[in-house]
């Protein structure tokens, strides 16, 4: 019926709903009396009709509700408003009776729900309530996917992170202690693991105060990289530094410290692939290793500050402040050792969070400044080389050397009780800084002596200066070489000598003067040249015995000139005997016997100072009755003396030649 | 050492407690395992259960409260699991003492071979320091430049 209604478009009331006029006490509801499709049609043909619909339908409208917009197109004749007013106080009055329900089911008065039927479902609704309840269930399940995904990622994340947090622990840990504890994890960010950096913790003599930079907390950074917590004053190192001057083992050193602490992968964060990781874990190693130092560096500086406090030889402390040390190592030199900061604040703050951008401009600017310094450090270097002191990098490596060897090392052979020690280095056992001190007290001072030779020998050509290097720091060791010219009766002497003398007597070809620098005594040692004292007691001279003897530096030119020339003297007065002259020697002169009584002499007149060659050669005629020459005014000098100047050995050599004619002739008259 | 003290002692002592310790941290570990595996099963049993489109379509929310309720208990018992993995590894690491004794000794032998090995470099290299400036100085002082000097004086 309704649906016929729909098909001819008259129906206006879109509530065809069978209302329901009342509910009696027992529950039965009571409906309207249906009307026949007949009138029902009457109705609608009526109603199409626009007469008086209103009026004649009233029975049948009564349970239809109209809405005024559907309402508002009719045309009414006499009021066209009408059906509307109607329409709404039917609405009001069904809208009443169900307040009215509302409000006897609010006060609760009898009002009983009897076993009410549910109205039987079509297979339609029963099939879209299943779809309904079955789309829902799929949405929550896909909810519940979504969920389960979120979390098998995060987990997936924290399952790397850990992967890659434990595995650089655990690469960590091969090289260095590693400590859990429980109390540190409390803290953000914290797994509570710690590196101690000690070595010896037991070891009470090892360390002298307990060093606060000792350990070094982890942090699990939020990609899973392990971070170390840089404690306060951690990049220390010692610098060593002449007194008033920037010459300093610092500079060049600083360059180097944290040139690979730069991690390339600061910036991304995500997608941190293995070489990054790696690199990571070799950074903090490094970062590590130079807490590690610095932990060393510290101990050594009191250790020497320790040291320092008693007195023994070598030791002379002239200033002393919170991590300075100044030793006086002789009256013009003064050392500082001081225990500087290898980097400023600013890197530190970079290395703790390398994460920032910024590294890249402080790793820039570095290099600069370092280059400034280079320079700076140039000039200071090459001021202070004038005065032959040892560069102070090398100070700080040999003292790092030698209270490594004499602490730790000891502690690790501690057990050995009975241990064979090299007899130089027992003092230096026995005190690290005294030895240190000496040691560089010894350098200043054979740099000194070094020069003196070295200045001797630029002067003296035929002179060959050779170095021994002696491999223990507080010894110096040169020698002096003279290589005569071949003696051209050599080889005539020696076939026709070979029986009667021993090979022994010919004369030599080379000789050696051996100077010796043990701290700061000389020593100078050489063969062929017979000291003073045998020659003022006229003591003949052994060829081979050495001479040895002590001098300070001011005198070690003359008593070098002194041996040079007493071997060039036994050289010509040797070869003077291998062509059979008549020669004497008396310490630095040769004398002929030229004729009956008269004797020439050769004198070797040595003169440091002289800048031309040092030593220098006089003739001089002795007649036997005056013992000093006559002083001839017009030539200025000696009658009976004449100056040779500074001859090459050849020009001796050809002198004594000369003179052999000169023997051989005057020998003849 | 400690063991034989324990053997010595009967059987008490410190290694046989460390060892029921140990044994006694073992079960309780498996136990963790154990529990967080079936708290995983179970509640996905009641997730696949709940999947299931009930005919009164009124109980849809408390089912989704249930879902979810039993979702958070799998991610908390996955969590669980991975603790205990994480609690695992830190106890390889630390209570691995084997292989730490090996690594150190591993690394002293690597440090002393370093040391000979930087020892050897060092002698070395002042060996052929000591030989170069032998032979320079011996070049320098027969060379004409050093004897020139001579003829002129």
């Amino acid at each position: 019926m309704e649906e016929n209604a729909k098909r001819n478009r008259v129906d206006l009331d879109r509530l065809p709903i069978k209302r329901l006029d009342a509910i009696d006490e027992a529950g039965n509801e009571q409906f309207p009396p249906d009307v026949s499709h007949e009138e029902k049609r009457l109705g609608m043909i009526r109603r199409i009709d626009f007469s008086n619909v209103v009026a004649e339908n009233t029975d049948t409208r009564k349970k239809q509700k109209k809405s005024p917009k559907e309402a508002a197109p009719a045309p009414q004749p006499a009021w066209p408003w009408q059906g509307l007013v109607e329409n709404l106080q039917l609405a009001h009055q069904e809208l009443s009776i169900i307040i009215d329900l509302i409000n006897t089911v609010e006060a609760n008065d009898a009002v009983a729900v009897a076993g009410m039927q549910r109205p039987k479902q079509l297979p339609n609704e029963i099939l879209s309530d299943l779809a309904v309840s079955a789309a829902t269930k799929l949405q929550r399940l896909r909810n519940l996917g979504r969920y389960f995904k979120q979390s098998s990622k995060a987990m997936e994340q924290k399952v790397s992170k850990e992967a890659r947090f434990y595995g650089s622990l655990i690469r960590l840990q091969q090289h260095w202690k590693v400590k859990r504890q429980r109390l540190l994890a409390a803290g953000p960010g914290s797994e509570g693991f710690t590196f101690d950096m000690l070595d010896n913790p037991a070891d009470t003599t090892m360390i002298s105060r307990p060093s606060p930079i000792g350990v070094v907390r982890v942090l699990h950074e939020t990609a899973g990289l392990l971070a170390i917590q840089r404690p306060q004053r951690s990049c220390r190192s010692i610098s060593i530094r002449y007194l008033g001057t920037n010459f300093s083992s610092k500079q060049k050193a600083t360059g180097n410290i944290y040139g690979s602490d730069e991690s390339p992968q600061a910036d991304k964060k995500e997608a941190l692939t293995d070489e990054d990781v790696n690199s990571w874990v070799k950074d903090t190693h490094s970062a590590l290793r130079e807490i590690h130092r610095s932990i060393f560096l510290e101990q050594v500086f009191d250790r020497v500050n320790r040291e320092s406090y008693s007195p023994s030889p070598g030791i002379n402390v002239t200033g002393m402040r919170e991590d300075f040390l100044q030793l006086a190592i002789d009256p013009d030199t003064s050392i500082c050792l001081c225990l500087v900061s290898s980097m400023n604040e600013d890197d530190i703050q970079m290395i703790d969070s390398r994460r920032h951008p910024q590294n890249g401009e402080n790793g820039l600017t570095r290099p600069d400044s370092s280059a400034s310094a280079n320079t700076n450090e140039d000039n200071d270097s090459l001021k202070m080389n004038k005065f032959g002191v040892p560069n102070p990098v090398s100070l700080e490596i040999y003292l790092l050397h030698v209270f490594h060897k004499n602490f730790h090392v000891k502690v690790k052979e501690r057990h050995f009780a009975t241990r064979a020690s090299v007899p130089g280095q027992a003092l230096a056992d026995s005190c690290g800084l005294s030895h240190f001190c000496k040691t560089v007290a010894h350098r200043i001072f054979s740099n000194k002596v070094l020069a003196e030779i070295e200045c001797l020998v630029s002067r003296i050509p035929y002179l060959q200066l050779l170095s021994h290097p002696t491999w223990h720091s507080r010894t110096s060791s040169w020698s002096l070489s003279l290589k005569f010219p071949e003696s051209i009766f050599h080889a005539g002497c020696l076939s026709k000598y070979s029986n009667i003398y021993d090979v022994k007597h010919l004369t030599r070809s080379q000789f050696h003067t051996k100077i010796v620098v043990k701290d700061d005594q000389v020593t100078v040692s050489g063969e062929g040249a017979p000291g003073i004292l045998s020659s003022f007691r006229g003591i003949s001279a052994d060829v081979f015995s050495v001479s040895c003897y002590g001098c300070d530096l001011d005198d070690l030119p003359l008593v070098l000139l002194q041996q040079i020339a007493g071997q060039i003297i036994h050289w010509l007065h040797e070869e003077a005997l291998v062509v059979g002259m008549k020669v004497s020697r008396d310490f630095l002169c040769l004398y002929f016997d030229v004729d009956q009584g008269d004797m020439l002499g050769l004198v070797a007149h040595v003169d440091p100072h002289d800048v031309d060659g040092c030593i220098s050669w006089w003739l001089i005629m002795e007649d036997g009755l005056t013992e000093d020459g006559k002083f001839s005014r017009e030539k200025g000098e000696y009658e009976n003396r004449r100056f040779l100047g500074h001859l090459s050995l050849e020009a001796l050599y050809s002198l004594l030649m000369d003179l052999v004619n000169l023997c051989s002739t005057t020998g003849s008259h | 050492m400690n063991k034989a003290a324990g053997g010595g002692g009967g059987g008490g002592g410190p290694t046989a407690a460390a060892a029921a310790a140990a044994a006694q941290k073992q079960k309780t570990l498996l136990q963790r395992v154990d529990a967080d595996v079936t708290n995983i099963v179970d509640n996905f049993n009641q997730l696949v259960n709940l999947a299931r489109v009930n005919d009164p379509p009124v109980r849809n929310s408390q089912e989704a409260f249930q879902m979810e309720i039993r979702a958070a208990r799998m991610v908390q018992a996955a969590e669980s699991l991975r603790n205990l993995v994480s609690e695992l590894k830190q106890t390889a690491m630390f209570s691995g003492f084997g292989s730490l004794n090996e690594n150190v000794d591993r690394r002293i032998a690597e440090f002393n071979r370093l040391e000979e090995g930087s020892e050897r470099l060092l002698e070395r290299v002042g060996e052929q320091a000591a030989a170069s400036l032998k032979e320079l100085e011996a070049h320098y002082y027969s060379s004409v430049l050093r004897t020139s000097p001579s003829e002129g004086s």
